[in-house]
């Protein structure tokens, strides 16, 4: 037995060239990674700890621009804008992702028709998408506006007031990536053992029951992950603002990526921003990783 | 009774927040600028397609066009068979101190780190190579995110393939990277088709290094050109529109043509 599986690991191996196989197959991916995004990375830590005047580096100021970081009013308003809308809209698409998807758990006609209409949102280029919402809140030209003139009322003000700027932005997340959380959980859910529910049947147990004791604890992983790649995604969010409202008014929509290239090309204060975008890459990394760790817990139980 | 009317009413309750929004997108495109502000009609009363033709004619869309087409090709190209022949190794091979593994994980971390953090590098580093506003800068950025996740994608398709099928071709005398190319490939080509798919949506919708790392027609892409036109038009509403159908367009053709396998992709990793 343990002959054969060495004769079956030699033959699988290989002898001359094929011994250097592996690495050579690794090594066309490997450089070009390390050389694109390797190296910036870790250029981009360096600069992290430098000062800039007009675009090179004139002195090391050591971990300062960190520091100064937390003494920034503008990247604690960003901050705290990026975790509210990634907090809200990545809750509401979770909320609707969920009740969509057990809606189309039952097979009836039209759903094909729905899962099709429904990928539209989450491959329409975003900046389009932001064009679109763009058009539907205008003061103008816009949907709503019209709209309600049809009925009968006045214009509406969206992206001139901050507070409705930014449920508009939380709006347009909600549309674009609802589907992406339908069509993971609606996975999740085709895939869930029928035995438990055929016994709950059988007990006579109401859809309340079933879905608070059965179908919610059973899907708890699934949801956790999508959730979490959501969260990942949306913290990055960019293309959006960039053309719906440009962070403003004011900094009311003003996401912490906004801010950061803002203060990368606009203000050219490039160490600084360096910093920033290390600082945010760190917090996405703990939030993944204590995911991770948090997802095998729940594996695990 | 009440339960089938429930199910139809909610069916055109979300196709209606999905699609109305996409309506508007259009008959706006499909309206001149004084339709638009002055009579704000519901629908376009009378339709003119001189929005698309202004695109064509005095803003370029033409090249952004042919940039995009280029860059997503060869981005993706080469990433999926840089991608293919990473993801194998680390899917078959055992190597000292399980390197093969720790390549993996590490493609995974950097694929998880949002691509803002190295926008500012990437850009000095083009800067510096004399490639900022080329198809090479952009197609050189590109190829390196969708390595990450090409092969992360891919490795998992070609654990599903039994070894037993290149342990048969190698006996029968084929090399190693033979059996690789001969056996193992072709049979893992749907799981490569719903990575190219998923690699293409991301790359032709880039648009943040595209707005760091061009600038002029010459090599803007269709997010960045239109994203352009947006911000010295701002109340050009008719030719906006246009933009957008023009920059959606191809992508959402193509996602309905390959839906299939678009689901998959896009749920890879979450659900097996």
């Amino acid at each position: 037995m343990r002959t054969g599986t060495q004769a079956r690991k030699y033959r699988l191996q290989g002898a001359g060239l094929d011994l250097a196989l592996p690495y050579l197959m690794l090594a066309p991916g490997l450089t070009i990674v390390l050389g694109i995004l390797v190296y910036p990375l870790w250029d981009g830590l360096r600069a992290s700890t430098r000062a800039y005047r007009y675009g090179s580096p004139v002195a090391d100021v050591g971990l300062q621009n960190y520091l100064h970081l937390w003494s920034d009013a503008q990247f604690l308003n960003a901050l705290w804008v990026t975790v509210k809308f990634v907090a809200l809209s990545v809750s509401f698409e979770a909320v609707l992702g969920f009740a969509l998807a057990l809606f189309c758990l039952h097979e009836f006609r039209g759903i094909r028709l729905l899962r099709t209409v429904l990928i539209i949102p989450m491959v329409i280029t975003p900046v389009v998408v932001a064009i679109v919402f763009r058009l539907i809140y205008a003061s103008d030209a816009g949907m709503l506006t019209a709209l309600c003139k049809a009925m009968g009322g006045g214009g509406v003000q969206i992206l001139g007031n901050p507070l409705n700027a930014f449920i508009g932005l939380v709006a347009l997340d909600v549309w674009e990536w609802t589907p992406l959380m339908f069509l993971i959980l609606l996975a999740g859910l085709q895939s869930l053992p029928h035995e438990p529910f055929e016994a709950a049947r059988v007990d006579g147990a109401g859809a309340w029951r079933v879905f608070a004791d059965l179908t919610f604890p059973m899907m708890r992983p699934v949801l956790a992950v999508a959730i979490v790649l959501r969260t990942i995604d949306a913290f990055g969010t960019f293309d959006q603002v960039f053309v719906l409202t440009r962070g403003g008014p004011g900094e009311a929509t003003r996401l912490i990526s906004i801010y950061g290239y803002d203060t990368a090309f606009k203000f050219q204060q490039t160490g600084y921003a360096a910093a920033l975008f290390v600082t945010i890459g760190l917090v996405v990394l703990a939030l993944a990783f204590s995911a991770i760790r948090l997802l095998r817990r729940i594996d695990a139980s | 009774m009440s339960n089938r009317m429930a199910r139809i009413l909610t069916t055109i309750f979300v196709l209606a927040v999905v699609l109305l929004p996409i309506y508007w997108l259009v008959s706006t495109s499909l309206k001149s600028n004084r339709e638009i502000t002055q009579e704000g009609t519901l629908y376009p009363h009378v339709p003119t397609l001189d929005n698309y033709v202004r695109l064509f004619t005095e803003k370029q869309f033409g090249s952004y066009l042919t940039n995009s087409l280029v860059v997503t090709f060869f981005s993706v190209a080469v990433a999926l068979i840089v991608g293919a022949m990473g993801a194998y190794a680390i899917a078959r091979f055992r190597l000292p101190f399980a390197a093969e593994r720790k390549v993996g994980l590490f493609l995974l971390t950097l694929r998880i780190i949002p691509p803002v953090v190295i926008l500012i590098p990437v850009y000095l580093l083009m800067l510096s190579l004399g490639l900022l506003d080329s198809w090479l800068g952009l197609i050189a950025t590109y190829t390196a995110f969708n390595v990450t996740f090409c092969v992360w994608m891919m490795e998992s398709f070609f654990r599903e393939i039994p070894v037993d099928l290149e342990e048969a071709a190698m006996v029968d005398g084929d090399s190693r990277f033979g059996a690789f190319r001969r056996i193992t490939l072709p049979l893992a080509a749907p799981g490569l088709a719903a990575t190219a798919i998923f690699a293409v949506l991301v790359t032709f919708n880039e648009f943040l290094f595209a707005l760091a790392l061009t600038a002029t027609p010459r090599a803007m892409t269709m997010p960045r050109g239109t994203a352009t036109l947006i911000g010295r038009i701002d109340t050009d509403w008719a030719s906006m529109a246009a933009a957008g159908v023009i920059g959606a367009l191809p992508i959402v053709f193509f996602a309905l043509l390959v839906q299939r396998h678009l689901v998959r992709g896009l749920t890879m990793g979450a659900v097996k």
